[in-house]
């Protein structure tokens, strides 16, 4: 489960919320940056009725980015979907040929995880904590890998930046990484410390 | 070369048929293996999917590249694909899985880079995607170090509409070579009837867009022999002209005609994207396709250095051919364009990497891959001295006299650099089959004025084996021999030349010597498994001219065929 979090260089700066967590259907934006092909973002979402939710990215650009691979995991993080690309039949006009996309029709009402890797880092079994197959593998920088279905023709899939949409949805947000986890707790525990100083 | 002033009537009937029977006669064999071999469980879906077979190409010593193309049954924005390499037909000694996509933005080509691979091993590999498995083929990664044996087909000018791919058969039943070297003109652009009637041109109309480019790959990588050959072979294949258009240069072509096809760059940009895909060629530059000169070294034994002559660098085509010879017209060294210097058939870029390389491999041998006749070829003969004659053909290296001069001066050496010997030019382009001794001044007979003793080969840089095509046509009319009888007379440097025949070069490469032998085939106007020996001639190492020889022996006991 450890190296399910490794990804300690995504930078939260980078992610975009595009709409505020409500308690109805809405659609959320997310966006950053994968360094290495081991990296895995997570995130969690949830609906308090069941109802049709779309999911995908249009990160891939062609190849300009890596070739993301979603998967969705439920509460209890057991695996539901591996997605197999079809990101460009959820959103035609923005996603291509690799991003992955499905439209759930109905998701059920619940909390999920959502995972997303750099193909072929797949979850290796039916549950979250059995991680991803790259999980036991040195860290290879995105730009210096050539990524399995990768174009040897265009030397393309080299890029990091990742998008991912989630429409229908109530609440979702991107699940910090224990790094940063502890550095914030790191950073409480310091204003604290001040706070007692200063008394 | 160009197209021809007449064209043949169409070819009817029985190759038709015999076209049919064959193709039912490898849907058999398919079969049949498919009983042998477990994994290949899906013959007729295979068949479908795999339609374009498989083929490997550009091997080094730790990898190769593996090709197919998946047909899927409906439209698909992406299909995921499998493969396996192992050492054993059957593939059960299995040494690499993966997995890879691919998409329309490919054409749905699949290309892997097969890495961690052991050098001078044969190797079986297979694909899967849409349920199905595609047939077995069989590849050979490059050796390092000592090595005493190189044995390669080279072939040529393989044109689907003048007919039928037979020297692949041939080549695809030899298990004992090391590779395939193509020198070009895989494809021919033209449309239906314009060059060639034997078999109908998909699409039927002149290639220009990268969905014509696309669809006369498909087509050439549908035909049996084809397949055959590319199963059983890695390939190492350059371009020449037809890839693109007849005749190409970096600005140009004689077959392309800009006010009704268009931009120039545009067409050469479909062309070697579709080649890319539909090739089992390794990228040199992803970031310039032009760019295609690369090298293999072949152990000690041999450098592969395997040039692009065509639209990287490549200066127009002089237009002077107006003096009469007894061959047709030809130009002069007193031409407007003939001395200048500027004008270039590699580009000055690959001129100073093919200098540097010549001059800096540990390798044996240097065996230059190209397209075009490096040895000069006239139609009057006269010495340097005297004008130089006229020569023929202003699209290979005679067109480009200083740029084939500076390639002289690095074989000849200088005050700071030593010569270099044991270079081997290896040619196609022409659809005849020619062996040369390379000197710069083939008719003038004195050699301490830097001539060419015929006799003895004394003056000679270097030799050259032109390999005549897999199919496209000669000067088949010369059943007499009279034309290549005139030619050889007034170029002294040929010792061999036949004008009529299809067929292959077979190189056997040892540390003494370099033997190419010519197979001939009986025709391609019909499939046909009768080939024939026609000649051949050797380089001993350290003697740069050319010798005859007797057929080489082949090797014992070589690695199965892929069933």
């Amino acid at each position: 489960m450890k190296n399910i979090h490794a990804f300690a260089r995504l930078s939260l700066a980078t992610l975009a919320l595009g709409t505020s967590l409500a308690a109805q259907s809405a659609d959320f934006d997310f966006a950053g940056q994968l360094v290495h092909h081991k990296d895995v973002v997570q995130f969690d979402f949830s609906l308090a009725t069941a109802g049709t939710v779309s999911i995908w990215t249009d990160s891939w650009q062609s190849g300009l980015n890596f070739d993301p691979q979603l998967a969705l995991f439920d509460g209890s993080h057991a695996l539901q979907t591996v997605f197999a690309d079809g990101g460009d039949s959820v959103s035609p006009a923005t996603a291509g040929y690799f991003d992955d996309g499905q439209t759930f029709a109905p998701l059920a009402a619940g909390h999920y995880r959502l995972t997303l890797s750099a193909y072929s880092n797949d979850p290796v079994g039916p549950n979250l904590a059995q991680g991803f197959s790259h999980d036991g593998a040195a860290p290879i920088a995105l730009a210096d890998w050539n990524q399995p279905g990768y174009d040897i023709n265009a030397n393309d899939q080299k890029g990091g930046v990742w998008r991912v949409h989630l429409s229908g949805v109530e609440q979702a947000a991107v699940v910090p990484e224990p790094a940063s986890v502890l550095m914030m707790l790191a950073g409480l525990l310091g204003v604290v410390a001040v706070a007692r100083r200063r008394k | 070369m160009g197209r021809p002033s007449q064209l043949k009537p169409a070819i009817t009937g029985s190759n038709r048929r015999d076209f049919f029977k064959r193709s039912g006669a490898t849907t058999v064999a398919v079969a049949v293996a498919a009983q042998l071999l477990p994994l290949a469980a899906n013959a007729a879906a295979a068949s479908t999917v795999f339609q374009h077979g498989v083929a490997s190409g550009d091997p080094l010593n730790d990898r190769v590249i593996l090709w197919t193309r998946v047909t899927p049954t409906a439209i698909k924005s992406s299909i995921a694909v499998s493969y396996v390499v192992a050492t054993d037909p059957a593939l059960t000694q299995v040494v690499l899985r993966g997995t890879t996509k691919t998409n329309p933005g490919r054409d749905n080509t699949v290309k892997v880079d097969a890495l961690g691979l052991r050098a001078n091993t044969t190797y079986y590999y297979q694909f899967g995607a849409e349920g199905t498995l595609s047939p077995v083929g069989r590849t050979k990664t490059l050796p390092v170090g000592p090595t005493s044996s190189l044995r390669m087909a080279v072939v040529s000018c393989s044109n689907h509409a003048y007919g039928y791919f037979n020297a692949y058969g041939r080549i695809a039943q030899r298990a004992d070579l090391d590779l395939v070297m193509h020198l070009g003109d895989y494809i021919y652009e033209y449309a239906a009837g314009q060059y060639g009637t034997a078999r109908t041109p998909e699409p039927a109309h002149e290639i220009v867009s990268l969905s014509d480019y696309r669809q006369r790959h498909a087509q050439y990588k549908r035909d049996v022999d084809s397949q055959a050959m590319h199963r059983q072979h890695p390939l190492v294949a350059i371009w020449d002209d037809h890839e693109t258009a007849n005749n190409s240069n970096k600005t140009g072509a004689e077959n392309h005609q800009s006010a009704t096809e268009g931009d120039w760059a545009t067409r050469v940009a479909n062309a070697l994207q579709a080649f890319y895909e539909w090739m089992p060629v390794r990228p040199v530059d992803a970031t310039n396709l032009r760019k295609n000169n690369r090298c293999y070294a072949y152990g000690d034994l041999a450098d592969l250095i395997m040039l692009e002559q065509r639209v990287n660098g490549r200066s127009p085509q002089l237009t002077t051919s107006t003096h009469a010879t007894p061959f047709g017209p030809g130009f002069n060294q007193t031409d407007p364009g003939y001395g200048d210097a500027s004008r270039t058939l590699l580009g000055a870029d690959q001129e100073v990497w093919l200098t540097e390389r010549l001059r800096s491999t540990p390798a044996r041998w240097k065996m230059l891959g190209q397209g075009v006749m490096f040895a000069q070829l006239k139609g009057v003969a006269a010495a340097n001295a005297a004008g130089g004659g006229t020569f023929l053909n202003s699209d290979q290296w005679d067109g480009y006299q200083p740029a084939r001069n500076r390639i002289y001066e690095v074989l000849k050496g200088d005050a700071t650099h030593a010569p270099v010997s044991n270079v081997v030019v290896l040619t196609g382009d022409i659809h005849s089959a020619w062996a040369a001794d390379l000197t710069q001044d083939p008719n003038n007979s004195n050699t301490a004025t830097g001539g060419y003793n015929p006799a003895t080969g004394e003056g000679s840089r270097a030799v050259e084996f032109v390999g005549t095509s897999v199919s496209s046509p000669g000067v088949d009319s010369d059943t007499s021999g009279q034309i290549a009888g005139g030619l050889r007379f007034f170029n002294p440097h040929f010792k061999y030349i036949n004008l009529t025949k299809r067929g292959y070069m077979l190189l056997d490469v040892n540390r003494d010597r370099a033997v190419c032998e010519w197979w001939h085939l009986d025709t391609a106007l019909s499939p046909s498994t009768v080939e024939t020996f026609a000649t051949a001639f050797a380089v001993g190492f350290g003697t740069n001219h050319l010798v005859p020889a007797v057929q080489t022996t082949p090797r014992a006991n070589p690695p199965m065929l892929a069933p």
